[in-house]
């Protein structure tokens, strides 16, 4: 879903993956992510917190605190 | 709750006006880049953009469309009793720009004209007002005249707006019919999200600001997109329930036209077909509010003739939906009868 969102090979992202070194983790990929995540679990991923993520393992803490996935 | 079912008038007719000047987004390419380009057209939908010269603006576009209004239906300039301007991008602080329009128009000093300061979420809220004007007495026919020209608003140095926004006018006419059924109206407003979508300087809190910045408009688009997914839907359903309405009853979903992806996400969300939510942004970008009116010159027609195909001579049952900077959103679902009058028209100038 996070590859999807960020048009990336799902290869390509590992939870370390910082931000800034993802092309696609911009103001659209952003937005994608967001889409994704209310639509597929109807969970809000608000502006504040989707600007204060830095790597994909941000991504991915916000998606366990929502009990979106498991480790 | 601000929900309510007004009787007793009926749209007439509604055309709207944009600037001839088109401004193709794939020529942004050198600015913005390729990539960036690419993909706000993908996203977004849009290819193209009216852009209004320098010395035209909303009110010339929705003078041109309230003209044209007038003369297709044959009504008498004497026979408004009510004029209603939407708009964020007024002639001057003061006088109201309806005040204008009512000069330009010819009517008759037995005519109330006010402004509405609202933005995208304006038709609704604007249709609302003649409606309850209408069904209070003492009014025969209202002009709400819709007109923006956001493409004023923005700079060239933020190319998230700079490729949205495009420019429009629009007229609708409304009158009493005292055999018109109901129409629900659902209006809602969170003050809370103003600063999402802001033009901080020009207005008398700043009215010179020592940052530039500040006479653009700010967007931001994560929090704007999270209350049209979160608000809109939410809008649909309590619409359709007050109106004891499936989806599947209502012909035609005309949002105000902000963002393809947005608006296909929403539709998705709320099971509405797509055949049923017109898209218009490809060639016309978001003209704020006045897209909604925008929408139905463009498409209505087509869905008529449809209707007219199967034989029937029932009216179309429209939800309008209008939502956006404020924060401040709205839907009315009425009915639109075959015979309505519509018109779409290049700015020809003064």
């Amino acid at each position: 879903m996070i590859a999807d969102a960020f048009n990336e090979p799902a290869a390509s992202l590992e939870p370390t993956t910082l931000r800034e070194t993802v092309q696609g983790w911009d103001s659209m990929g952003v937005l994608m992510l967001t889409a994704e995540i209310d639509e597929r679990f109807g969970v809000e991923l608000s502006a504040e917190t989707s600007r204060g993520m830095q790597s994909v393992d941000d991504i991915l803490r916000f998606l366990r605190e929502h009990d979106l996935v498991r480790d | 709750m601000s929900v309510s079912r007004i009787g007793g008038f009926r749209i007439a007719g509604i055309t709207t006006c944009v600037p001839p000047n088109i401004a193709d987004n794939a020529d942004c390419a050198e600015r913005y880049g390729a990539v960036e380009v690419r993909k706000v057209v993908a996203m977004a939908g849009i290819k193209e953009r009216r852009v209004a010269d320098a010395g035209v603006t909303s009110v010339d576009l929705c003078c041109q469309a309230a003209s044209s209004l007038l003369d297709k239906l044959g009504w008498s300039r004497d026979s408004i009793t009510g004029l209603i301007f939407v708009t964020q991008s007024p002639d001057y602080f003061l006088p109201s720009s309806s005040c204008v329009l009512h000069q330009r128009l010819g009517l008759s000093v037995d005519c109330a004209a006010f402004d509405l300061g609202l933005g995208c979420s304006g038709y609704p809220y604007a249709v609302y007002l003649a409606a309850t004007m209408l069904k209070g007495g003492g009014h025969r026919r209202i002009l709400v005249l819709h007109g923006e020209t956001p493409s004023k608003f923005i700079t060239p140095a933020d190319h998230a707006t700079t490729l949205l926004f495009s420019d429009a006018g629009s007229a609708t006419a409304i009158e009493a019919d005292a055999g018109a059924g109901e129409s629900v109206f659902a209006l809602h407003t969170d003050g809370a999200g103003a600063g999402q979508l802001i033009m901080r300087g020009g207005g008398f809190r700043d009215r010179f600001p020592a940052d530039a910045r500040h006479l653009h408009l700010e967007m931001d688009g994560a929090a704007i997109f999270n209350f049209t997914v979160k608000r809109v839907p939410e809008l649909i359903e309590e619409t359709l329930a007050h109106a004891g309405l499936a989806v599947s009853e209502v012909d035609a979903f005309a949002f105000h036209q902000s963002n393809r992806f947005i608006m296909l996400h929403i539709a998705k969300k709320c099971g509405l077909p797509e055949d049923r939510v017109p898209l218009i942004l490809e060639n016309y970008g978001n003209s704020g509010g006045p897209s909604g009116p925008l929408v139905l010159t463009l498409t209505l027609g087509a869905a008529m003739a449809k209707l007219r195909e199967s034989g029937t001579a029932r009216p179309l049952r429209v939800m309008m939906l209008g939502y956006g900077v404020g924060l401040s959103w709205g839907a009315v679902l009425t009915e639109i009868a075959q015979d309505i009058v519509l018109g779409h028209s290049d700015y020809a100038g003064n």
